[in-house]
Formats: C-alpha cells, sequence, structure tokens
C-alpha cells in the first residue's frame, strides 16, 4: 500500500469501517512510515477532542420531566 | 407499571440525551430542541408496538426525530439552507500545522461553545452527518438508514465536514492567537 491509497482510507479506518484485511495493511503501512502516521494522529486527536467537547450536555431535567408527564400522565 | 412502558422506560428513554444533543443541533435553540424532543417522543410512543424490540432503538429514534424536524421545524427555520454543498473546498488544515503544531495542541485551547457555534455554521446536511458520526458515534450504515442516503454519500459528507469544520476552528484559533499561521 502505498502513502494515497493509505490516506485515502483515513477516516474509515478512523471509524472502524474497514474490513479486518484492509485495516491490517494500514496498521503496516502506519508502522513504517512516520508522516501518514502523523496525519492520521492528528485526525485520530482531533475525532477524540470534537467528540470530549460536545458530549458535556445532555437533557435538562425539565425535559424529562415533561416527556414523562406527557407520556404516561404523572 | 404496564409491560410497554416499561420496554420503552429501558430502550427508548435512555436514549434521550443523544436525542436532545442532536435536537439542538437540529434546531439551533433549546427551547425548539425540548419542543422537538418531545413531538418525537410521543410520536415513538405510538409506534412503539412497531418498533422490533432489541434491535437498534437510537437509530430508530433518530429517525423518528429527524423526520419529525423536517415536518414541523426545517421549514419555518431562520436560516433556511442556501449553500451549494458541493461547492465548498475543503481546506487541509494538518498541511497548514504539521511543522508547527503536528500534535493539534491547539485544539486544546478551544472552549465547548465555541466548537459547538462552528459545527452550527456547518451546512445542514454536514452538520447532521457530523453529530450522528463524530459526537453520537454511529456507524456509516446507521447514518445511512436515519438520513435516507447512501453510505457513499455519509463518507463524503463526513470527509468534507470534518475538513470544514477543521478549518473554521483553525482560523479561530489564529484569530485568538493561539496558533500562528494564515486564516484559510
Ligand atoms: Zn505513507
Amino acid at each position: 500500500m502505498n502513502c494515497r491509497e493509505c490516506v485515502e482510507h483515513l477516516y474509515e479506518f478512523l471509524d472502524r469501517e474497514l474490513t479486518p484485511e484492509l485495516e491490517r495493511q494500514i496498521r503496516d503501512h502506519l508502522e513504517d512510515c512516520p508522516p501518514c502516521g502523523e496525519q492520521f494522529d492528528f485526525e485520530e486527536l482531533f475525532l477524540k477532542f470534537l467528540r470530549a467537547r460536545c458530549r458535556t450536555q445532555g437533557a435538562p431535567a425539565e425535559l424529562k420531566r415533561r416527556v414523562l408527564r406527557e407520556l404516561f400522565g404523572e | 407499571m404496564d409491560e410497554k412502558r416499561a420496554s420503552f422506560e429501558r430502550e427508548a428513554l435512555v436514549h434521550l440525551d443523544v436525542l436532545y444533543r442532536v435536537a439542538l443541533r437540529l434546531t439551533g435553540n433549546g427551547s425548539d430542541a425540548d419542543d422537538l424532543v418531545q413531538e418525537a417522543m410521543l410520536k415513538a410512543y405510538r409506534a412503539w408496538d412497531q418498533y422490533q424490540q432489541g434491535t437498534n432503538a437510537k437509530a430508530w429514534l433518530l429517525t423518528i426525530l429527524r423526520h419529525a424536524f423536517i415536518n414541523e421545524y426545517r421549514r419555518r427555520a431562520r436560516h433556511p439552507e442556501t449553500t451549494d454543498i458541493d461547492a465548498i473546498e475543503p481546506f487541509a488544515v494538518f498541511s497548514e500545522i504539521q511543522d508547527d503544531d503536528p500534535q493539534g495542541a491547539f485544539f486544546d485551547r478551544i472552549v465547548d461553545d465555541e466548537v459547538l457555534r462552528a459545527i452550527d455554521e456547518l451546512p445542514e446536511a454536514f452538520r447532521e452527518t457530523l453529530v450522528l458520526s463524530d459526537v453520537e458515534g454511529l456507524s456509516y450504515q446507521e447514518i445511512a438508514g436515519i438520513l435516507e442516503v447512501p453510505v457513499g454519500t455519509v463518507k463524503s459528507r463526513l470527509f468534507r465536514a470534518r475538513q470544514l469544520l477543521q478549518g473554521k476552528l483553525y482560523d479561530y484559533a489564529v484569530g485568538q492567537g493561539y496558533i500562528k499561521g494564515t486564516p484559510a
């Protein structure tokens, strides 16, 4: 696998959407190719950052009460 | 407690936080998000007999939520979609920062509200795809089902949504002086 093919699958790899065989080929390439490795690390870090920043908020307690009231009349 | 209610609480109500976060990104404000979630939960409870228990309740609920959004909220949205999303050029942030900040340390300085604001600026088709994937962790297949588009479309939207969002956050970080560089 060359760098172009490797980077083409970057997000599918990070999203765990590849077949085990393709995933292994990418892993092999990343081990031998620091530039691709750096790019994958950066994108992985970005996705972790995104999830951490955006999941702090949950449904307000009042909304939970409202849904229960509407559905079950309490 | 009757069986219908018990199973709905067990399988559906546990996803209230997910529904609320997605509703917030779709509608852009808390009060509409409350109403949208309420509406979706009501529709889901009425249709609960049609849901196959033990399958994918989260994806099923998100499909209902999105339909409710399209039918009742989108048409009166303050910012109707005018962007031609195919014309948007992605900006490769990594190639800009790989010499100065390859670990993306500047991200750490960007607060939650700023990230959410940047997501809210994305075109709707990109925003909903990115939120379902990157915030809520759904698979390409699940997202394709909810948005009723092919998996290939999910992939290409996700690619461009991520690049676009990185570009916005990079611009912001440059503007704040968190990182040197030229805005995209
Ligand atoms: Zn390479």
